[in-house]
């Protein structure tokens, strides 16, 4: 491939593209807090827990590769239950992929911060909260992301 | 009441008024306030993102700059204990004041001079070329491979662009047969920059350079030396230090227009009844678009190699602005101005 | 200037008065997550040490304390703005060691994710070559025109970055509804951007003086210091990991392997745009020729309860069988090679028959084109040295592993 001289020409060409950027911009900008993503059908979010669906085999803790998942056995009880530990998960789903009754299943939720550490860890009572997104709880404007020829990505409200 | 009167005739007198509130220090700082947003909005525009918002919302974040230099205000100012401590101090406060100077000189409106000299192009220039030595002095007075580096820079830059300047601004001169900006002005029956368009690609060019922006921001540049001769500051010399550039570079448009782009003609006469400076609102709306084409450049261009722009101002700009001074006589000769 | 006596002659000065060091990083900002030790002579400079290993994590130890399947999420976080095809290889490694072949239809989605992370990566390094020249708009534009891509990966495999999307057997995920549109939709607005690419970037008279003639590595060094992928290519060697045809359906398809002659920092760019486009021209074909079936392998699908095998089918994503969590590596050893968007990258696994592998070699190509920081940059100037690194797209924590 044999490359052009550049010159003048060039220098206007860039300057050009420049302003026809300039005049005519593409953002790709969400405003998070005011407005939010509502993430694909398959998004790997935060991990839910079905307490009926369970059946103890402990597969889920034997799969993660982060040791985020652990088996908890009450004192009196047969079963052990999963818990896991947001500290360590990498959001890989194997556990999700693993579970032979569909007890553990992807949420549409990750924009999730905690205070301290102590409140990451979640035994398999809390486990199985229901989640939201806490921008949505705040009433965001819901956008879903629309692929465009001219412009790439583009959001529109839902 | 006397007192009073007396008071409000010396802040409208030119010689206050044109150092301290325009196009001087005043203007300057809403000048060197509004132009960072201004760039870092349109450098946003182009790229895709939005740029500083959240500071005042309804108006794009506009005082985003204002927030910027209240938090320098407030941050420490370290004096690393191996710098000389004086000249690290003083060089900063000493290049501002060197930038901020240059406006005495130059005219705000018809006959209204704040500092009448007959040689104000020359004087207007020459106050700009002690800037790169206090930009040596604080790179020296650092004490860091960086800042020296930087320095070094600096040093390089000037032996770019300080000839072609002032060749580039003595054929404007030659052409008008003046070397005052104010007569300058009055001699532009067709803009300067239609006459003799060699002098002002040169000057154009040349002024980019003295400024440090992109594409010539070798002296800053981040990707080597990080902040080159002012790595080492902190606070709101760090802030002086980022300033000096811009209120530099609002001075070259301000007196590329005075001698390129027919100054504040067309007078608003209306304006110009009510107090003469409100006549140069044409000088400061041109110089201020200027200024914006140039931010502008940095979301087309990087940086070029210290040796390229040295290249380019030796082999391409000086010859331009000796065919300049030709071009000049051969106007005055054919008797064209 | 011949950069071989430069060396030669200041070399012998090192530690000399003369010689002005400079230590670039860790802390730069554009040094990466490693130090470059510079020396310089006026100007130019004398040598440059790449002072690696900030960012060592023991990925190589680490894969070996933990069941098989598990070091594949590990091993994606070396490289994590490539991680399908920095995993293929180790996926790979161990579908050579279980005996297991992917269907067709996972190999094609392999090749499809492999191509839209080679995408994402270039720009990427794209983009860092700009801001390395400080050019602020090609780091916005590739950053945010990855965006695109990643979006199409999310689609696909649920994760923005860490995909974990191959794994031995297949893959665990089918295309989405409406995946094909999308995806032509993702290249046709990439052709445009890439002509606009050109105007303000690649044919900018600033950058191509700040690129051209810069860091020039000749065919014989390139190929006597081992470099690999677009580093290597343009400097006229024709070599890529995926014309071996170890992995994916890159024998089924119709695609070319740039190569440039120039060999400097230039042509590295420009082999990466021309990358760019030949692996949107990949996925367009993979997207018509996608066969249907199973994108798991019979053998592992059979020991997953029916009820679950129905549930994957209809809802396109696989469940894994409970083997998986133990699954015991037959003993023995086996290598593979991919190629990433950096270059080749190498896994030798040695099992002794155990659910842990008894050794995980990997060879990166980041690893092996740092070498290149220490030939290429001497008896250029200073300012030459953020260029040569951004033309390199070099990235530390996949060297140090």
């Amino acid at each position: 491939m044999s490359r052009r001289k550049t010159g003048l020409k060039e220098h206007l060409e860039a300057i050009a593209t420049g302003i026809k950027y300039l005049v005519k911009p593409n953002r790709i900008t969400v405003y998070y807090p005011e407005e939010t993503i509502v993430l694909s059908e398959r998004y790997r979010g935060m991990i839910h827990y079905d307490w009926n669906k369970c059946i103890s085999c402990s597969l889920c803790a034997m799969i993660c590769p982060a040791d985020a998942m652990k088996m908890y056995r009450k004192k009196g009880e047969k079963k052990a239950r999963p818990g896991i530990n947001y500290q360590r998960c990498i959001f890989c789903g194997y556990c999700v992929d693993i579970c032979p009754t569909n007890a553990l299943s992807f949420t549409r939720v990750h924009d999730v911060a905690y205070e301290d550490r102590e409140e990451m860890l979640y035994p398999p009572e809390r486990f199985t909260q229901e989640w939201v997104s806490p921008a949505e709880k705040e009433g965001a404007k819901k956008l879903k992301v629309v692929f465009d020829e001219e412009r790439g990505l583009v959001h529109e409200p839902e | 009441m006397g007192v009073v009167g007396m008071l409000i005739r010396i802040a409208l007198s030119p010689q206050f008024f044109g150092p301290i509130v325009f196009p001087g220090l005043l203007t300057v700082l809403v000048v060197l306030l509004s132009i960072i947003w201004v760039e870092r909005k349109i450098a946003a525009r182009v790229q895709m993102r939005v740029g500083p918002l959240y500071v005042l919302k309804p108006l794009g974040g506009a005082i985003q700059m204002l927030a910027d230099g209240l938090r320098f205000f407030f941050q420490e100012f370290i004096i690393p204990e191996s710098t000389d401590k004086l000249v690290f101090v003083a060089a900063p406060i000493v290049a501002m004041a060197f930038a901020i100077l240059p406006f005495a000189f130059i005219p705000v409106a018809p006959k209204f001079i704040p500092y009448s000299v007959p040689y104000s192009m020359p004087v207007f220039l020459g106050l700009n070329t002690v800037i790169p030595l206090t930009i040596l002095a604080m790179a020296w007075g650092s004490n860091n491979k960086f800042s020296i580096q930087g320095g070094i820079r600096e040093a390089y830059m000037t032996m770019a662009y300080e000839a072609v300047l002032f060749i580039a601004a003595y054929a404007m001169a030659l052409l008008y047969g003046t070397l005052d900006f104010a007569e300058m002005v009055d001699a532009q029956g067709i803009p300067g920059i239609i006459l003799n368009p060699f002098s002002a690609a040169a000057f154009f060019v040349a002024m980019i350079m003295s400024a440090g922006k992109l594409p010539f921001d070798i002296v800053e540049g981040e990707q080597e030396i990080v902040a080159g001769p002012f790595t080492e500051y902190s606070g709101i010399a760090f802030g002086l230090t980022m300033g000096i550039g811009y209120v530099q570079l609002y001075g070259f448009t301000l007196a590329f227009t005075l001698m390129y782009l027919s100054g504040w003609n067309p007078v608003p006469a209306q304006l110009y009844s009510i107090y003469p400076a409100l006549g140069g609102i044409m000088l400061f709306v041109k110089a201020y678009l200027l200024l914006m084409f140039i931010v502008f450049l940095r979301s087309v261009y990087g940086r070029y190699r210290l040796d390229q722009a040295l290249r380019i101002g030796w082999r391409k700009l000086f010859p331009l602005s000796i065919i300049a001074v030709f071009f000049s006589i051969l106007l005055r000769v054919i008797g064209i101005v | 200037m011949s950069s071989s006596v430069v060396t030669r002659r200041l070399l012998a000065k090192e530690g000399d008065e003369s010689v002005y060091e400079v230590f670039i990083g860790p802390q730069h900002p554009a040094s990466g997550h490693m130090r470059f030790i510079v020396r310089l002579q006026g100007d130019v400079i004398v040598s440059v040490d790449p002072d690696i290993g900030w960012v060592h994590r023991t990925m190589e130890k680490l894969a070996e304390t933990k069941e098989s399947i598990k070091a594949i999420p590990l091993l994606e976080r070396m490289t994590i703005i490539d991680s399908q095809n920095v995993t293929i290889g180790y996926v790979r490694a161990l579908e050579k060691l279980l005996g297991v072949e992917p269907p067709p239809r996972a190999k094609y989605l392999r090749t499809l994710l492999s191509e839209i992370n080679r995408i994402a990566s270039h720009l990427y390094g794209m983009g860092l070559a700009g801001i390395f020249v400080n050019h602020s708009t090609m780091f916005m534009w590739c950053f945010g025109d990855r965006e695109v891509w990643i979006q199409l990966a999310e689609d696909l495999t649920g994760a923005r970055l860490t995909h974990s999307y191959s794994v031995p057997g297949g893959v665990r995920r089918d295309l989405p509804q409406g995946f094909k549109e999308k995806a032509l939709k993702a290249i046709r607005y990439m052709e445009k951007r890439l002509e606009d690419y050109y105007r303000i970037f690649f044919n900018n008279p600033q950058v191509r003086a700040r690129y051209e003639g810069v860091g020039v590595l000749k065919k014989s060094d390139a190929k006597r210091l081992g470099i690999v992928g677009p580093n290597l290519r343009a400097s006229g060697v024709k070599y890529d990991a995926r014309l071996l045809g170890d992995y994916g359906v890159y024998d089924e398809l119709d695609f070319e392997v740039p190569t440039m002659e120039e060999g400097d920092a230039m042509a590295r760019l420009l082999l990466r745009g021309e990358e760019i486009k030949q692996s949107m021209n990949i996925i367009r074909q993979v997207l018509d020729k996608i066969p249907d079936g199973p994108i798991m392998a019979e053998k592992y699908m059979r020991l997953v309860p029916p009820k679950l095998r129905e549930q994957a089918l209809k809802e396109g994503r696989i469940k894994f069988p409970g083997i998986f969590a133990n699954l015991k590596l037959p003993k023995g050893e086996a290598v593979a090679r991919a190629e990433m968007g950096h270059g080749e990258i190498f896994y030798h696994v040695i099992s002794d028959g155990t659910k842990k592998p008894y050794r995980v070699r990997v060879v990166t190509p980041a690893f092996r084109n740092v070498i290149l920081f220490r030939f290429l940059p001497p008896g250029h100037r200073f300012m030459d040295f953020p260029p040569i690194y951004g033309s390199l797209d070099y990235f530390p924590p996949e060297a140090d592993r």
